[in-house]
């Protein structure tokens, strides 16, 4: 096959991808649909009802909601790592992967954002957290972390927004002959008049390596940022100087498992066996399985350092971790994001597409789980005894959680249908430098 | 004669472009379309450097100025301590103006390009030339003349 066929056939194995929904599409999407009216149903009945319904209590005030928004906040990461770090390291396999975990970045973030306001109870209070002179003139306070997070994920949304798009301005120029009627205009115009001239192609490469090192070090503020949400306490379990870099590679293990689960079910269903193979999902497991050697050595240094400082709060706290209320959730947690990750090192079970699965669901509970034993175990037991108690989430509480994976499944199902889900520039490129 | 020459393949195409360069054509006689970005042929063209990059560093500094400026300003204009800490509290302020650093930055990269690229075209949106996959090389003196 010469070239130029080569390139169309690229282009029409994607856009068909993208124009043909099958019957268990549909039935996926009314899944995910209805888990996401479930959630919406149970913020409803809080709204109505108040805050109280949610298991929160003193001493507990931060629960299944703070761990929800800092899952699906790390769930985002792993999207601008394969975009941004793998463009600059120049990683060829990342051009498998980099538009659907752009997206998942964008629908993560997302996700994440309504939990601060779920958390909030009077969600429509949430303009205090905006940085505006309120009727006495009395601002934010700019020392405290929470309003850090609110530029650093609100800096986060726009900047992937950016990205993802001008990642797909050339191929949304390259689809559009493919498309008839409504969708052919709608991606004429958001395609900005793209034709592919050399003067473009020069400012464009300028405009994606300039983002890429834009959104490396944003990465890594985010999620340390979304750390020290915890570590700028005084807290035992949570004030700690390792919590932004274990925070961080927390976040790109967790966002690598969830690429694994998004897209082999995805590489199936569209039929894109041919452009993501399995040495790409080779490669990134290796990645996964990295950080999850980091996630590991950062519990190991948690606990040691505790023990090594001999402070009674510390040394309590990290034994109430391990064999208090909540041990069967550390236990599980150590068990999915450090145990079973090392099977990873076999390598015909890291080149199993199936088995590659399985486990990314368990990472993906794994790091749940590691969010809410660091985030309740804290809680629970500080200082003082007398305002010790433990937390159980409730219904409601539960019923929100399974809405915000309805919610991400519902948008990436949407836009596995609308936008091409392969960077179709890049993999033509690719084809003549192989 | 001839002015305007299509290629299936590139490397037939990049041996006419070097072709050209050769006679004496420069960046702006030509008009070259292609699939994806060529590598290389920036200096086949001898090509100018993109102007872009003036654009973040305008912006990136603008964010980090805007960030140190607004947040030293809120804390001067309702001075109240918290924490013990004192009103500019350069360490906190660090983290605000990072974040504005990148934010204005990638937001004027992106105009900056959309301003040096001539986005949005609106010829290129309603009458799209479609290459169809194919390097295309135009001769702007030759078709003029």
């Amino acid at each position: 096959m010469n070239r130029k066929a080569y390139y169309d056939q690229v282009e029409t194995d994607v856009m068909a991808a993208v124009s043909r929904p099958s019957r268990f599409y549909f039935l996926a999407l009314l899944v995910s649909a209805s888990m996401f009216a479930l959630g919406m149903a149970c913020w409803g009945y809080q709204l109505l009802t108040g805050l109280g319904v949610a298991g929160i209590r003193n001493p507990v005030g931060w629960g299944v909601y703070i761990t929800d928004f800092v899952f699906w906040v790390g769930i985002a990461h792993s999207g601008t790592l394969i975009s941004a770090v793998l463009f600059i390291f120049r990683a060829r396999f990342r051009s498998s992967f980099n538009r659907s975990a752009e997206a998942m970045t964008l629908i993560a973030v997302m996700t994440a954002g309504l939990f601060p306001l779920i958390h909030l109870g009077r969600a429509w209070r949430f303009y205090y957290l905006l940085p505006y002179p309120n009727q006495r003139l009395l601002w934010v306070n700019f020392r405290s972390p929470l309003i850090w997070d609110v530029f650093a994920v609100s800096t986060y949304f726009t900047v992937s927004l950016i990205f993802f798009y001008v990642g797909l301005i050339p191929d949304l120029a390259a689809a559009r002959r493919h498309l008839k009627g409504i969708f052919k205009w709608v991606y004429r115009v958001l395609s900005l008049g793209w034709q592919g001239t050399q003067k473009q192609w020069k400012h464009y490469n300028q405009l994606y390596l300039f983002l890429a090192a834009f959104a490396t070090p944003l990465v890594i503020s985010v999620h340390s940022v979304v750390s020290w949400d915890f570590a700028m306490s005084i807290v035992p379990g949570w004030h700690t100087t390792i919590f932004a870099p274990y925070f961080v590679a927390g976040a790109i293990y967790s966002g690598t498992a969830m690429v694994f689960t998004l897209v082999i079910p995805m590489r199936k269903i569209l039929g894109l066996e041919k452009y993501i193979t399995v040495d790409h999902f080779e490669k990134l497991a290796k990645v996964m399985l990295f950080t999850s050697l980091i996630v590991t050595y950062a519990y190991v240094i948690e606990i040691v350092l505790a023990f090594y400082s001999g402070n009674i709060f510390e040394t309590t706290h990290f034994s109430y971790r391990m064999a208090g209320d909540y041990w069967p959730l550390w236990a599980m947690m150590i068990l999915c994001n450090s145990i079973l990750p090392m099977t990873v090192f076999v390598k015909s079970l890291r080149r199993n597409l199936i088995y590659l699965f399985i486990l990314s669901l368990f990472v993906n509970v794994g790091m749940w789980l590691e969010r809410f034993v660091i985030i309740v175990t804290a809680l629970s037991k500080d200082y003082d005894p007398y305002s010790w108690g433990t937390y159980r989430p409730s219904l409601v509480e539960a019923g929100i959680t399974v809405g915000s994976f309805g919610l991400f499944f519902t948008l990436f199902l949407v836009f596995v249908k609308v936008l091409p889900v392969l960077s179709i520039t890049e993999v033509k490129e690719q084809a003549h430098e192989s | 004669m001839n002015h305007e020459w299509t290629f299936d393949d590139q490397e037939a195409f990049v041996e006419k472009l070097n072709e050209l360069v050769q006679d004496g054509c420069t960046e702006d006689d030509l008009e070259i379309i292609t699939p994806f970005p060529v590598h290389g042929l920036e200096e086949t063209l001898k090509e100018r450097p993109s102007f872009l990059k003036f654009f973040s560093l305008a912006g990136s500094l603008a964010g980090l100025l805007a960030g140190f400026a607004f947040t030293i300003y809120t804390v001067l204009s309702w001075p109240l301590i918290t924490g013990g800490k004192p009103l500019i509290s350069i360490t906190a302020f660090v983290v605000i103006a990072f974040e504005l650093t990148i934010l204005i930055g990638a937001i004027t990269t992106f105009i900056g390009f959309l301003i040096l690229g001539r986005f949005p075209s609106l010829p290129g949106i309603l009458q799209p030339r479609e290459s169809g996959n194919r390097f295309i090389i135009i001769d702007r003196r030759r078709a003029s003349a």
